[in-house]
C-alpha cells in the first residue's frame, strides 16, 4: 500500500517597516502595517480563499478519504484576524470538515531551536495553546521552521511526550541513497520522522509552470504514474508513505491560477482515489498503519527544504545575518530577565526566520528566490532596518 | 570682475565635498563683488548667475540667450552608463571653428597648443561612459560661452579642466585650475592613466592652480612636475547655519561617528578597525558609519562578524538635512582618511561641537588646532584617545567648546579675499605667483 501525506504550510511574518537611523527613538512603528494587510490580502485573494475552497470540495466529494494535513502558525493566526477575517474563518470551516490535521510547530515560524532552546520551547508552547484556543485540540505532529531538524532536536521534543511524529525534509545527505517513501525513527527511537519525498514535492511547488523544464507542461495522468512507479521498489509488501510536502502559497501564489494549478490538482486526487493500492493518510496516522519497524536515522547537522543546499544557508550563511539573531535572542533574553512584558511579544515577532532570509546574499539561484519574496530592495537594507529597530527597542530595555 | 567657473557639482546636486566648498567659496566672492556665471553638468544647455550671495543659495539658470530656463527642474547627467550616441563622436572642431577671434588682449597668456587640443579631443571621444560625460560637458561650455562674457575661466577639478582649456584656448582667457583633489587620493596610488593625463593637461597649461592645502600642493609637486610658485595654497572653509546649532541626546551611550562616502580614500575599514579595539575593553559605546559607497557591502559584513550586535551602525546615505542630524548627536567625529586633499566634513564636525579625530594625511589638520592629529594607521592611538574622551566627559566637553569656537575663524571670507587677489594679480601680471 502506498500513503500519501499532504502537508501545506501556511505562514505570514510581520515585515518590519523601512526604519532608518533617524526614525530610532521615534514613534514610528516598527512593522509595516500597510505592506502586510496588503501582501495578506494579495495572498488570501489568490491563494488561502479558493485554495480552501476547492480542498474543502475534494474533502467533501471524497467522504472522508481525502485528507490533508496544515501547519498554521502564530503570527498568520494574527493576521487573519487582524487583517482578513473570513480567511480564518474559512480554514475553521475546512478544517470542520474532518479530513484535515493540524500540526504543531514554533508560534513565530523561528529559528530559536538553532539559537534558544528556552526560547524555542516557549514558543511550541504558544502554539499549542493557541491550537487549543482556536481549534480545541492538541497535535502530536511537530515541523520545525522549514522543515529544520536535527539529532538534538529530538532529545529536546521530550519535553512534550504528546509529541511523537516530526516532519523533515528527506535530504540526501541524510538518506545516503535510501528511499525517503520509509519513515524512520530518530537517532534516540523517541520520534517517528517523516521525510519529505522532494522531487515529487518541488515538481508541484516549483516546478509546475516552468517552460524550461522537460516535463513542462505537467499534466495529472503523468504525475499519477510517477507516483505510482514509486511502488515499484518495495516487493516484500511493506507499506510506504508519499510525503508531499510544501508552502500552501503554492497553489494560486507561486503557481499562478492561470497556469491551472488548481485544475491538475483537483484531477490528480479525483485520479489518486480512483487507486486501490493509494491511500490519502493524515501525518498521525502513520504509527498505526506500519507495518514493519522503521530504520533509525541519523542527522547530526542540520537539514531543511530551503534552497539547494537544503540546510541553514538560506538564513545563517552570512554575518549580517548571524549578528541580526544572536542579537534579537540577546536582547529577548533581557526582556525576559527584565520583566519587561509590552516587549517580549515584538521582539518575538522578530525571530521570524523571513526577517533573516531578507538578509541573505548568497548570489546563484536562491538569490532570485530570496529577491522575490523579499520587500526590500537591497538584503543590506534589510539588515539596516531591523538593526536600527533592535537599537531603539535596546535603548528602550536600558530605561 | 567676471568669473566663468566650470565645476562637476553644486547643491543639491552632491556627490562629496566638492559641491560645497564650491557653494561657499562663490557665495563669498559674490559678497566680493565678483560676478558668477556657472556651468554644471546639466542636461539642458543652460548656464547659472550668481552676482549676489542670495543667488548662491538659489542660482538661475539661464539659456544661452539670456533667457530665464523654463520649466524647471533641471535634469542632471545620470550616473547610470549610457551608450554615446553617434553624432556625438563629432569633432570639437567645428566649435572651434565657428568663434570669432579676440580682438583685445592686454596680457599675453600662455597659449595652450594644439597638440593638447588634439590629445584632448582623442580622449573625451573613447566612448567611456565618465568621458562620454565630460565631453558633452566641454561641448556644451563651448557653446554657451560663446554669448557670455567673462574675464578669467575657473575650473574645479579634472572633470572641468578639459573644458577649461578649450575655453582659454577659445577665448583667449586665463584658466585657473582648483585643486579639490587628485587622483593620486581618490585611488590611493596610481588611478586611471587618462584622468592623470587629464589633470597633468589641465594643471600644466592653466596659468594658475589653487590647491585646497599644502599636502595637495605637495603631491601636485611631486607628481605632476609643477613649478612651486605656480600653485597658491587657499584652504576651504565653512559655510555657518543661520539657526543655531542644538545637541541631540539620541542613545545613552556616547556616539563615535564617520562621515562621509564608503570609499578607501576615507578610511572607513580603519574605523571599524578602531570600533572593534574600543568595544572589545568592554565600554559602551555606539559607533556610526554614515554615507554610501562601493564598500557598503563589505563594511557590513565585516561589522557584522565581529558579533558586535547593535554597536556598529550604518545609516546608508545621508541627505544634507541627515548629515546635520548625525553630527548633531554624535560626541566625537573620526575623520581616518589615509589621503584627504582638505576635508570639508571636519569644520563641520567643529561646528557642531564634536571632539575630532582627524588624520595627519588630510588638508583640514594643516590649519585647526582643537583636534586630535594621528597618522590614518595608527588605530592604537585613535583607540587611546576614543577611551580617554568616554573616561573624562569634562574633557570632551571642554574639546568640543574650543572647536566649536575655532571653527568661526574658518568662514570662507578668508579664502575668498586671497582668491579674489589671485585673480587680480592674475588678470594684471599674467601669472599668480607671488
Amino acid at each position: 500500500m502506498l500513503f500519501i501525506i499532504f502537508y501545506f504550510q501556511v505562514h505570514q511574518p510581520f515585515r518590519v517597516s523601512k526604519y532608518s537611523f533617524f526614525d530610532i527613538g521615534s514613534s514610528k512603528s516598527y512593522f509595516d502595517e500597510e505592506l502586510n494587510r496588503y501582501v495578506f490580502n494579495k495572498v488570501a485573494d489568490r491563494c488561502y480563499l479558493p485554495a480552501n475552497e476547492m480542498f474543502k470540495e475534494l474533502i467533501l466529494r471524497s467522504e472522508g478519504l481525502f485528507k490533508i494535513s496544515y501547519s498554521l502558525t502564530g503570527t498568520f493566526l494574527e493576521q487573519a484576524k487582524l487583517y482578513r477575517p473570513e480567511v480564518y474563518k474559512s480554514f475553521l470551516d475546512l478544517w470542520q470538515t474532518g479530513g484535515v490535521e493540524l500540526i504543531t510547530e514554533t508560534y513565530y515560524h523561528s529559528l530559536a531551536s538553532i539559537f534558544d532552546l528556552d526560547e524555542f520551547l516557549e514558543q511550541i508552547s504558544e502554539h499549542f495553546e493557541l491550537m487549543k484556543r482556536e481549534f480545541g485540540i492538541e497535535p502530536s505532529v511537530f515541523r520545525n521552521t522549514e522543515l529544520i531538524y536535527f539529532d538534538k532536536l529530538s532529545d529536546v521534543l521530550l519535553n512534550f511526550p504528546q509529541i511523537k511524529t516530526i516532519l523533515i525534509e528527506g535530504a540526501d545527505r541524510i538518506l545516503m541513497g535510501d528511499s525517503p517513501l520509509y519513515p524512520r525513527l530518530s537517532y534516540n527511537h523517541a520520534h517517528l520522522l517523516l521525510l519529505k519525498h522532494y522531487k515529487l514535492s518541488d515538481d508541484i511547488a516549483f516546478r509546475f509552470s516552468d517552460r524550461s523544464w522537460s516535463e513542462y507542461p505537467l499534466t495529472a495522468e503523468k504525475y499519477v504514474k510517477w507516483v505510482k512507479d514509486l511502488t515499484l521498489i518495495e516487493r516484500e509488501g511493506k507499506n510506504l508513505y508519499l510525503c508531499l510536502f510544501m508552502d500552501y502559497e503554492t497553489f494560486g501564489e507561486h503557481q499562478w491560477k492561470e497556469s491551472g494549478i488548481f485544475e491538475f490538482m483537483k484531477k490528480t486526487i479525483e485520479l489518486l482515489l480512483q487507486e486501490k493500492e493509494i491511500k490519502f493518510l493524515f501525518p498521525s496516522e502513520v504509527h498505526q498503519t506500519l507495518n514493519y519497524t522503521p530504520k533509525g536515522l541519523s542527522v547530526p547537522t542540520p537539514t531543511s527544504w530551503a534552497d539547494t543546499e537544503r540546510d541553514l544557508s538560506a538564513w545563517l550563511s552570512n554575518s549580517l545575518q548571524w549578528n541580526a539573531m544572536k542579537t534579537v535572542y540577546e536582547l529577548l533574553r533581557k526582556a525576559k530577565s527584565k520583566g519587561r512584558s509590552e516587549l517580549i511579544p515584538i521582539l518575538k515577532k522578530l525571530t521570524t526566520s523571513d526577517h533573516f532570509y531578507y538578509m541573505c546574499i548568497k548570489y546563484f539561484q536562491d538569490g532570485d528566490v530570496h529577491k522575490y519574496f523579499s520587500p526590500y530592495d537591497l538584503p543590506e537594507n534589510a539588515y539596516k532596518y531591523y538593526i536600527n529597530i533592535l537599537t531603539d527597542l535596546e535603548e528602550k530595555l536600558e530605561e | 570682475m567676471k568669473v566663468l567657473m566650470l565645476t562637476w557639482e553644486y547643491p543639491p546636486f552632491i556627490v562629496g565635498g566638492l559641491g560645497m566648498a564650491c557653494y561657499g567659496l562663490f557665495k563669498a566672492l559674490s559678497e566680493l563683488g565678483v560676478r558668477i556665471k556657472m556651468l554644471l553638468p546639466t542636461e539642458e544647455e543652460v548656464f547659472f548667475e550668481i552676482n549676489n550671495p542670495y543667488e548662491a543659495d538659489f542660482p538661475l539658470a539661464k539659456r544661452e540667450n539670456g533667457e530665464p530656463l523654463s520649466p524647471a527642474p533641471l535634469k542632471f547627467f545620470n550616473f547610470l552608463y549610457k551608450i554615446p550616441e553617434e553624432s556625438v563622436y563629432a569633432e570639437l572642431k567645428p566649435f572651434l571653428e565657428s568663434v570669432p577671434p579676440e580682438i583685445h588682449k592686454k596680457v599675453e597668456f600662455k597659449e595652450v597648443p594644439e597638440e593638447v587640443i588634439q590629445r584632448l579631443t582623442k580622449i573625451l571621444s573613447q566612448g567611456n561612459s565618465l568621458l562620454y560625460k565630460v565631453f558633452l560637458y566641454t561641448q556644451k561650455a563651448i557653446k554657451i560661452s560663446q554669448k557670455t562674457s567673462f574675464d578669467l575661466i575657473h575650473a574645479h577639478d579634472w572633470l572641468t579642466y578639459p573644458a577649461g582649456l578649450f575655453l582659454k584656448k577659445i577665448f583667449k582667457k586665463p584658466l585657473i585650475a582648483h585643486l579639490h583633489a587628485t587622483e593620486f587620493d581618490r585611488a590611493l596610488g596610481f588611478g586611471h592613466p587618462v584622468i592623470h593625463e587629464i589633470e597633468y593637461l589641465g594643471l600644466t597649461y592653466s596659468d594658475c592652480v589653487i590647491a585646497v592645502s599644502n599636502y595637495t600642493k605637495g603631491i601636485a609637486l611631486e607628481h605632476y612636475y609643477l613649478p612651486s610658485e605656480k600653485i597658491q595654497v587657499v584652504h576651504n572653509g565653512f559655510t555657518a547655519k543661520e539657526k543655531i546649532v542644538k545637541k541631540i541626546k539620541k542613545f545613552k551611550e556616547p556616539v563615535i561617528l564617520f562621515l562621509g562616502r564608503l570609499t578607501p580614500q576615507k578610511g572607513p575599514t580603519i574605523f571599524l578597525e578602531i570600533a572593534k579595539k574600543v568595544l572589545s575593553t568592554g565600554i559602551k559605546a555606539r559607533f556610526v558609519i554614515a554615507g554610501a559607497g562601493e564598500m557598503e557591502r563589505e563594511l557590513m559584513l565585516e561589522a557584522g562578524s565581529m558579533g558586535i550586535g547593535t554597536h556598529i551602525m550604518f545609516t546608508g546615505f545621508l541627505t544634507r538635512e541627515e548629515v546635520e542630524k548625525a553630527l548633531s548627536l554624535a560626541d566625537i567625529v573620526v575623520m581616518p582618511s589615509p589621503s584627504e586633499p582638505f576635508g570639508i566634513v571636519a569644520l563641520e564636525a567643529m561646528y557642531f561641537e564634536n571632539a575630532l579625530i582627524i588624520s595627519k594625511q588630510s588638508g583640514a589638520s594643516e590649519i585647526i588646532e582643537n583636534a586630535y592629529k594621528v597618522d590614518f594607521w595608527d588605530v592604537d592611538k585613535m583607540v587611546e584617545i576614543i577611551l580617554d574622551l568616554i573616561h573624562h566627559p569634562e574633557k570632551m566637553k571642554s574639546l568640543q567648546k574650543k572647536a566649536k569656537a575655532e571653527v568661526q575663524k574658518f568662514t570662507w571670507d578668508g579664502p575668498a579675499k586671497k582668491v579674489l587677489s589671485l585673480y587680480q594679480r592674475l588678470l594684471k601680471e599674467g601669472s599668480c605667483s607671488s
